[in-house]
This record gives structure tokens, C-alpha cells and sequence, in this order.
């Protein structure tokens, strides 16, 4: 249960609140 | 360990900004979350050890030739850092796939010397782990002092992303708190064996 919820919490619910930060953003490879 | 791998990974946000949070958080446990597939499946699985209770903190042998050999954790990092590169440029899928990685280098001063080198154990070479989980108060702290580190690196990482913008101080804020909270949160069911 511990593994489930951590996932579910980490990638998730606070992946989703970091994802509102204005952190840089990483950019693709570019194409040749 | 399950909550010191998400301190790891917290902590590398607040050195690679660039890389998503959540990409991260599951890079570090994708050995774990391959695992339970393979789980589920009947390929791979765990056995307390002696006089132990079933799901007890750090008192299994972990069966897990596949996902956790040495090989398979290799494969499994490249994969996860290819998928990563298809969105997040080279750079970051480099540092996914170290992530995922880490998984393994984690694992092995705790697990009980039950982790291959080759896939599904070819070869009959050693096993390895340094079995620290024979110690649940020293790998407990172990993935203690991880959750308070990694939250504090993130955390410095978020406030200083945030500038001088309130709105942005006050999610900083609140996701660092989550962070440190659900990490002390998951650590504390994984010690209650729940």
C-alpha cells in the first residue's frame, strides 16, 4: 500500500501542483 | 525503500529544474513499478525471511531477477530514458534515465544479497545487496535523512524559481510542504509494514 500511495502522491497530486511553479522548461532535441 | 528513492528524487529536481517533477518521481521507482507487473504476473515475487511477518519493513528476500538485476535495471533505466528523450530533449532524458538508475544503487546497500547481475540469474553469479535492511533502524534513518535532504533541495529550488512572484511563493510553499509530508508520510506506513 505505502508503494502505491507514494506513487500516486509524488507522481500525481504533487506533480501536478510543481507543474504550476514557473520552473524552466525542457526543450526538446532539435529535428535535423 | 520506497520513500528514500522519492527523496532522491526530489533532491535532483532542485539540480535539474528543467525535468518535471512527476517524470522523476516515476523514473525512481519505474524498477519497483516494473516489478509489481511482474508481480502480478507470477515471474517475480517475495518471501520474508525467517520468523518474519509478511510485508514487514525490509524483511523480505525480493525475487526479482528481472527487474532488479543488475542487466534488467540497465535495460529498464534505457527505456524509461528513451521515452523521456522523445519530450524532454537529450539532456533530460539523460538524467531520467540516471534516475531510474539510481533505483538500483539504492536498493543495493539495503536489499539481503537477492539481486542478480545477469537477467533471471544467468550465469549463477553472486547475488547482491548489503543487507542493511537486517538493521531497520539504520536504513529507516537511512531513507529518513533522504526524504529531509531531497525535500530541502527541492524545496530551496522552489522558492528560488518562485522570485518575488506571490502566488508562485505561496504553490513553493505548499509543494514543498507535500513533498516533506508525503514523504515522511509513505515512510511511515513502509515502517508499519502497511
Amino acid at each position: 500500500m505505502s508503494f502505491i500511495l507514494g506513487v500516486v502522491l509524488f507522481t500525481v497530486v504533487i506533480g501536478i501542483i510543481d507543474a504550476r511553479l514557473p520552473w524552466p522548461i525542457a526543450r526538446p532535441s532539435r529535428q535535423r | 525503500m520506497i520513500a528514500g528513492h522519492f527523496g532522491f528524487a526530489a533532491a535532483v529536481k532542485g539540480r535539474a529544474p528543467t525535468v518535471p517533477l512527476w517524470a522523476l518521481m516515476l523514473a525512481c521507482q519505474w524498477l519497483d513499478v516494473v516489478f509489481v507487473v511482474l508481480f502480478a504476473a507470477g515471474v517475480e515475487g517475495l518471501t520474508p525471511v525467517a520468523g518474519a511477518k509478511a510485508g514487514a519493513y525490509g524483511a523480505s528476500i525480493i525475487h526479482a531477477d528481472f527487474s532488479h538485476s543488475l542487466v534488467g535495471a540497465s535495460i529498464l533505466s534505457l527505456v524509461f530514458g528513451a521515452l523521456a528523450s522523445l519530450r524532454y530533449g537529450r539532456r533530460s532524458a539523460v538524467i531520467v534515465g540516471l534516475v531510474a538508475f539510481s533505483h538500483w544503487i539504492l536498493d543495493l546497500p539495503m536489499h539481503r544479497a537477492d539481486m542478480s547481475i545477469m537477467l533471471g540469474g544467468a550465469g549463477d553469479l553472486p547475488k547482491l545487496g548489503l543487507g542493511l535492511w537486517r538493521y531497520p533502524l539504520a536504513s529507516g534513518l537511512l531513507e529518513l535523512a533522504l526524504v529531509l535532504g531531497g525535500a530541502a533541495l527541492y524545496g530551496r529550488a522552489a522558492h528560488r524559481i518562485a522570485g518575488g512572484d506571490l502566488g508562485a511563493a505561496r504553490r513553493a510553499r505548499v509543494c514543498s510542504a507535500a513533498v516533506l509530508g508525503a514523504g515522511l508520510f509513505t515512510l511511515g506506513l513502509n515502517v508499519l509494514g502497511l
